[in-house]
């Protein structure tokens, strides 16, 4: 009986404690620090104050990050969830296609970014497929280079990230949809409902809880999004991909010559990750309420 | 007859063996073979174009193969280093997966059970984990591992994955429990066992079907990431498999018959594990959804 022995408790959490404050506390603490230091490599490094935040407010390299960081992110929350949503009901509405299909959906999920990176890198490449493809189908004027393009390079990676994950908001629309309550369903299309209505006024309000874990997960997984634009375009062409977690990394490890500055754009994603996700949550959350 | 339908009657329930489908249905039925194409085929063209011949792709790369080999998996499979970094992957996420289902068991059993206030901080503190992206801490880490001399070892890798993931497997394991009768407790205190040995005997493998589906989701972001083994292990030898496969990146250009083939051979396990764990692997991607 673990609650009347305290100290045996404290034992039993012991083990998760340490690890958790040395390798995540810790170096929260440690990132906070020094961002407010001038650490080069992170040796005899000297408080600075909000030096880090001055220079941060007056980097367009920042500011560029974070549009790009944040539109990347809504764009790939909106599309990723509205056709996982589409495809979820399709499926739900017919179950023998579910079985395959359900599976197939979620293939690209099981691929990392950096596999599904290799595979789009090339088929969106100047002579890659799609480009044959627009070609075989009299579509010439609608090829692009899609990476190698400031305009629409950002907008491919999105896609690609779309295609990824697709299936995997559908999965989760779909276990909504089995959770619902047969008798509501079968009484409205008795009642002569029709899809549209049915859809409106009772399987999207029954969704909510499913909508709020998508469109959490898919915020988080996009506001640090990192290696498909190191894999699709390295941040380029002229800096359109870096974004923030982009950013940071080069400050760090690729000669970007500031440790003190790569934490401190890491403190400004923190930022943005809590107040983006906490929000949507919250406002998702209160909507189930109500609903 | 169709058109009739379609416009004044929906489709009803029950009734399985309608001879023709109303309109709105196969406009959802085309709709939904062309979204399920759309995420498929660009895989298994990644397939069909891996197993031709360099000539025979840039000669017709939409074109119908006219050439089967298996070279250029032999190539990728030297080229990342194939064999040595799915030994050095399996090492890093067996190591870290038991950690953290060992140390998220064990933290949440009293989590899930006391009541005083104390206890309510430190759950709240691992789920607020969670939302910590791991770019926010890859410097101090850094800093951490280089000062404990763990910097491009095992060790230092698994430590990390196993405290990133900690905030889920207590989430998980802590409303698991709170599932659990308090009697299984009793009757065992009854017949005099200790917490231990009640925790590890008798609730542990009442744990089996969340700690599968747990493996199964640690095993898809371990095997998956590549920021950890990026930054913390510089030996190629020591590397896991993503590590080493973007190191493909910017030598080779955008060589179908070089990426496609390092693209599958990197997602081959997972998708041997997903044909024999179906159902764990789709619950893994989906747990808490399901909840709530």
């Amino acid at each position: 009986m673990i609650e009347r022995k305290p100290l045996v408790a404290g034992a039993f959490i012991a083990p998760a404690l340490a690890l958790y404050l040395l390798l995540v506390i810790y170096p929260l603490a440690r990132g906070t620090q020094l961002s407010l230091t001038d650490s080069k490599v992170g040796n005899a490094a000297d408080f600075v104050g909000l030096a880090n935040y001055q220079t941060m407010w007056h980097d367009p390299a920042f500011w560029r990050a974070l549009g790009i960081t944040v539109s990347y992110a809504v764009v790939v929350v909106v599309l990723q969830n509205a056709i996982g949503l589409v495809l979820a009901r399709a499926l739900y509405l017919r179950p023998r296609a579910r079985r395959v299909a359900g599976v197939l959906i979620l293939m690209p999920t099981l691929m990392s970014a950096v596999m599904s990176g290799f595979v789009w890198s090339s088929l969106l490449a100047p002579n890659g497929a799609l480009t044959s493809l627009l070609d075989a189908l009299g579509l010439h004027s609608l090829t692009r280079i899609w990476l190698g393009d400031p305009h629409t390079a950002l907008w491919s990676i999105a896609a690609v990230n779309v295609w990824m994950f697709a299936g995997y908001s559908a999965a989760i629309f779909l276990a909504g949809y089995m959770n619902m309550p047969r008798e509501v369903l079968d009484a409205a299309q008795v009642d002569g409902a029709s899809g549209a209505r049915r859809f409106i006024s009772i399987e999207w309000p029954l969704l909510a809880p499913a909508l709020t874990v998508n469109v959490t997960l898919a915020l988080i997984g996009s506001l640090k999004v990192f290696d498909l634009p190191l894999v699709m375009t390295n941040g380029g062409p002229a800096g359109s991909t870096e974004t923030m977690s982009m950013l940071i990394y080069t400050m760090l490890f690729r000669g970007g010559g500031s440790f003190a500055y790569g934490a401190a754009i890491a403190m400004m994603l923190l930022v943005v990750v809590v107040v983006f996700a906490g929000t949507v949550q919250k406002v998702l959350r209160l909507r189930e309420e109500r609903l | 007859m169709t058109n009739v339908q379609s416009t004044t009657a929906a489709p009803r329930a029950g009734v399985r063996q309608r001879p023709r489908r109303p309109l709105p249905v196969l406009i959802g039925d085309a709709g939904l073979t062309i979204g399920v194409a759309l995420i498929v085929l660009p895989l298994v063209f990644t397939v069909l174009t891996s197993l031709r011949t360099s000539a025979d792709v840039s000669d017709a790369p939409l074109g119908f193969p006219k050439s089967f080999t298996l070279d250029n998996f032999r190539a990728a499979y030297q080229s990342i280093h194939y064999g040595t970094s799915v030994v050095n992957s399996l090492v890093v996420l067996s190591l870290s997966a038991v950690i953290t289902v060992i140390a998220g068991a064990l933290a949440a059993y009293p989590l899930a059970r006391l009541t005083r206030s104390w206890a309510g901080w430190v759950y709240r503190l691992f789920i607020a984990g969670s939302t910590v992206p791991v770019f926010v801490l890859i410097a101090p880490l850094y800093l951490l591992m280089r000062d404990l001399g763990l910097l491009d070892s095992y060790l230092g890798v698994v430590l990390i994955y196993a405290a990133l993931n900690l905030p889920v497997a207590v989430f998980f394991y802590t409303s698991f429990f709170r599932q659990i009768p308090l009697e299984l407790e009793e009757a065992a205190a009854i017949d005099g066992a200790g917490p231990l040995r009640t925790f590890f005997a008798i609730l542990f493998p009442l744990l089996r079907p969340i700690t599968a589906t747990l493996a199964t989701f640690l095993t898809l972001s371990i095997w998956n990431d590549l920021i950890i083994p990026l930054v913390f292990i510089q030996t190629a030898g020591r590397r896991t498999v993503m590590a080493n496969a973007y190191s493909l990146v910017g030598t080779y250009s955008v060589d179908p018959t070089v990426l496609f083939p390092a693209a599958l051979l990197g997602v081959a396990p997972l998708l041997v594990v997903f044909i024999l764990l179906q159902r764990e692997v789709v619950e893994g991607l989906t747990m808490g959804a399901v909840k709530s």
